[in-house]
């Protein structure tokens, strides 16, 4: 743990898969709004002014159509003055009856005197003040002149609002220079009341002078509560965006009333945008949960068993040999990691087992070669023999059979070490057989034959000479010439020693015999000691074979592959 | 392993807070503010009751359709109710209660008695129901704002013109309504604080008659028959007005006596020219109505208010500005066709 590398991001799988889900999605939607706000604003806008225009050109020409009737009224008056005074009176009274949005007909001379009213209404007993007499500017079309809205105030506790519609005649009619239409101005109004331009749009009348003539909230301005923006009385026709709020402004053709549009933009615009934000944060807080959701199921199927997977494996290394594996349960490629590791481990503690035998084993077979090297019996005979060699003079020989004895225990032991190079065992064999020579006063001979390439080669220790004593005491013991040879070769990548003699041979049986019993007949210890060890340190491939023919001789031929010293440190 | 198995959840709940907080700084940038209004689309529409002293004079008609206007400003539902006669207050009560019954979102109330409607305010407020008192004070300081006249003030209009008007030795009436409502009471000091400051004063008589056209008649033809001398008198309220007009003018004492008088109608209007009546103080009804529901919806949704007092304006109209176009718009209502 402690020399864990350092880590990009410490962050789980799920976790990761949430916040890359998470940010792509927050992404996604951020970008859709920012294109919504940047393409469809302008869209919307156009729309708003393009809605606003429609709803202002038609109130327009309603009003217009209003007017251009009442004008064509008050022509028909005229025409009818002129053309029929007589019947003027009754004209009068039949257009009160039939128009009840006429609320009063008046007629006056050239000095404004009142030449004549009629009403439905009573008239009150004395006129203070006349609210419904207006002079016509010389530069009018027509001499036709229409009034702010007022009051009618010379009626009975009767105070309609009304516009006054005046024509002056250059020559008089009858007895009038100048007939007053008034006209209620609820017509009009209640028409204004019922546009709406979006959701709380509305359209107003302001004359020239920036007058309100009427408003749909003109209760509230009249009281003081609101107020319109004074600036749009410089602002042409046309449409214009002011603090978010679309102003179209039309004039119309027979009067100096404008109707304004005013639309809330905002209020357009961001109701949609309002409800693509809250649609897109619900997408987003779904996504969030669905990540979360999606992030614990992929939890449960693969981060959990994969980190349960891998503390199997971390105590596994902890504790290889007492290590219990439970298989763990996920997705079905987790399933199949998990089935992996499981055999994975029966198979590394199965050869944990056998390597742990085999070392046992080679511990004790290495002990009893070394045990047998030191066989009291092969002792006090050589020492018998150099005692002899001593008595009889043979200051020589006995200090060469003195030193082949001591090589042969230093190489024996070299320093507890299994494997010597070829040339050590090699020279450990010449020394028994030296030995053994003198013992049996040159019964036998032999002869070494070795490659010199293969010296340096690496062999286990106290291998040929088993093999060697085996060739003295059971093939060639009958024999008088009997004849040793000890060769070592190359092949291929193998290294082969043979140690042939001319003795008494085995049979088959014999053979067998030898690499099963671990007990030797008599002394030594034995083929099956050496073989053993090779084939643990080596491998299975390596080791002895025998050929043997009765009365013939028999071959005991090693083999061991090609190891040197730096080989062996390399592992 | 342990504190690992907390630390990672956490980061990636930071890192969802963090887009968050993004999401919503985006959200303000780009004008969001309404929010509130989405979510609250599909609530049920909040219901203000409004309860008035009187469905039958202009200045509670110009009340109602104020309030009406308003609750079609906000969105809301509204109810407008008044007893029949204006000395009623036990049918306001009852009115009040049923708004608690019905589970008002807030009560926009003009008390006809100043203590006698306490209780039942009491028991609104009591209730969770914030009140709003427009035109007429109640003897209670928990309602949550107060639109009105200065009452006070507007009498003492009404008694510095009287006193302009006429710089000879003044003999004063006052005709008031119902000795309980807050208002008559304070228009009267103010009236006959503003009159006496002139130090012309000889007499005040006053007569307390019910708030109709025929008792506020009688009230006047008997303070005038008993009282020849009175020329100067206060009429306190619509009804007010209209009686002591037709009672001066009945008495043909027109030209002698100057009656001021209290808010307007057509009749009252059509006196300012005949000349019964020298002077009316016009209120602003219409922004009483408007403002008072305007107040509860601001309560109700949690708003603050500017002022738990709001002053509504006066108008002092006599025959000299009574067609003045801002005046016409004042005392001739667009949607009254008579």
């Amino acid at each position: 743990m402690k020399t864990r590398r350092l880590r990009i991001a410490d962050v789980s799988l799920s976790d990761a898969m949430t916040m890359v889900v998470v940010t792509i999605v927050f992404v996604a939607v951020m970008l859709a709004l920012i294109i919504f706000n940047a393409f469809f604003r302008d869209s919307i806008i156009d729309n708003a002014i393009t809605n606003a225009g429609q709803s202002v050109d038609q109130v327009a020409v309603t009003i217009n159509n209003y007017t251009d009737d009442m004008i064509e009224v008050m022509d028909r008056l005229y025409v009818n003055s002129i053309e029929n005074p007589d019947s003027q009176e009754e004209l009068f009274e039949d257009l009160i009856e039939i128009r009840s949005d006429i609320v009063m007909i008046a007629t006056y001379d050239a000095h404004d005197n009142n030449t004549g009213i009629w009403s439905n209404s009573d008239t009150k007993e004395m006129i203070f003040t006349n609210l419904s007499l207006y002079s016509v500017p010389a530069d009018a079309v027509d001499g036709i002149n229409i009034s702010a809205p007022h009051v009618v105030s010379v009626l009975d506790n009767e105070y309609p609002w009304v516009v006054t519609i005046t024509k002056s005649a250059e020559e008089t009619f009858s007895n009038a220079a100048k007939i007053a239409i008034d006209v209620q101005f609820s017509r009009i109004a209640d028409y204004i009341d019922e546009v709406g331009i979006g959701q709380h749009g509305y359209c107003f009348i302001m004359d020239a002078d920036g007058n309100i003539i009427y408003h749909p909230q003109q209760q509230l301005i009249y009281a003081g509560l609101k107020t319109e923006n004074s600036e749009i009385l410089n602002l042409p026709d046309g449409s214009h965006i002011s603090d978010g709020v679309i102003y179209t402004i039309k004039t119309l053709d027979n009067s100096n009333w404008k109707i304004i549009g005013v639309t809330f933009l905002d209020e357009t615009v961001n109701s949609r945008v309002n409800t693509m934000i809250i649609v897109s944060v619900l997408i987003f807080l779904l996504v969030v949960l669905m990540s979360f959701l999606s992030g614990r199921l992929f939890s449960r199927l693969f981060t959990k068993p994969v980190k349960k997977l891998s503390s199997a494996m971390r105590a596994f290394e902890d504790n290889a040999a007492g290590f219990v594996y439970e298989p763990v349960l996920g997705a079905i490629e987790v399933n199949s990691l998990s089935d992996s590791f499981e055999h994975l481990v029966k198979r590394i503690q199965q050869l944990m087992e056998e390597v742990k035998n085999e070392e046992t084993t080679l511990r004790k077979t290495e002990l009893k070669a070394l045990q047998a090297q030191i066989n009291p019996h092969f002792l006090y005979n050589t020492l018998d023999s150099i005692s002899w060699m001593c008595e009889e003079g043979k200051n020589e020989e006995a200090v060469t059979m003195v030193n082949s004895l001591a090589k042969l225990f230093r190489i024996s032991i070299s320093r507890g070490q299994e494997i010597i190079p070829i040339d050590k065992e090699v020279q450990h064999a010449e020394c028994y057989l030296q030995i053994q020579k003198y013992r049996y006063t040159n019964q036998f001979d032999y002869e070494l034959d070795i490659q010199e390439s293969c010296k340096d080669y690496l062999c286990n220790k106290i291998t040929l000479q088993p093999i060697i004593e085996n060739a003295l005491y059971h093939g060639l013991n009958m024999i008088d010439e009997g004849h040793i040879i000890i060769r070592i070769f190359e092949d291929g990548d193998d290294v082969i020693m043979e140690v042939e003699d001319n003795g008494v041979g085995m049979t088959q049986e014999q053979i067998d015999n030898l690499f099963v019993s671990d007990i030797t007949d008599k002394r030594g210890i034995g083929v099956k000691n050496v073989n053993d060890r090779i084939k643990i340190y080596f491998g299975e491939r390596y080791g002895i074979t025998i050929k043997s023919e009765l009365d013939v001789g028999t071959v005991v031929s090693i083999r061991i592959p090609k190891i040197t010293e730096d080989m062996r440190l390399e592992k | 392993m342990r504190n690992k198995k907390i630390r990672f959840p956490r980061l990636t709940v930071l890192w969802i807070i963090m887009f968050l907080v993004i999401g919503i700084a985006a959200v303000r940038f780009f004008g969001l503010n309404d929010t509130g209004a989405f979510f609250n689309a599909g609530e049920e529409r909040q219901y203000i009751a409004v309860i008035g002293k009187s469905d039958l004079s202009a200045f509670w008609i110009s009340v109602s359709s104020g309030a009406r206007a308003a609750a079609a400003e906000y969105n809301l539902d509204m109810t407008f109710e008044a007893p029949s006669s204006e000395e009623d207050f036990e049918a306001q009560n009852e009115m009040i209660r049923n708004a608690i019954a019905n589970h008002a979102s807030a009560i926009v109330f003009s008390a006809i008695d100043y203590n006698g409607n306490a209780e039942a305010i009491n028991e609104a407020i009591n209730a969770r129901i914030p009140v709003i008192i427009i035109d007429s004070d109640v003897n209670c300081n928990l309602v949550s704002c107060r639109i009105m006249t200065d009452n006070y003030l507007a009498g003492r209009m009404a008694g510095e013109q009287a006193a302009r008007n006429n710089d000879g030795n003044l003999v004063v009436g006052i005709v008031n309504y119902d000795v309980n409502s807050a208002n008559g009471q304070q228009r009267e000091q103010g009236f006959c604080d503003a009159i006496s400051e002139s130090g012309r004063v000889s007499q005040i008589y006053t007569v307390n008659c019910v708030s109709t056209e025929e008792s506020a008649y009688e009230g006047t033809t008997a303070l005038l028959t008993e009282h020849p001398e009175i020329n100067t008198i206060a009429a306190l309220n619509e009804f007010m007005s209209l009686g002591s007009g037709y009672a001066v003018r009945d008495l043909g004492v027109s030209d002698s006596v100057d009656i001021y008088a209290f808010d307007s109608n057509v009749v009252s209007v059509g006196m300012l020219e005949t000349g019964e009546i020298e002077g009316l103080v016009v209120q602003n009804p219409y922004a009483m109505g408007y403002l008072g529901v305007e107040a509860a919806y601001n309560v109700v949704n949690g708003h603050p208010l500017h002022s738990d007092h709001i002053d509504t304006t006066t108008t002092y109209v006599s025959v000299s500005n009574m067609y003045e176009p801002n005046i016409q718009r004042m005392i001739f209502r667009f949607d009254d066709p008579s």
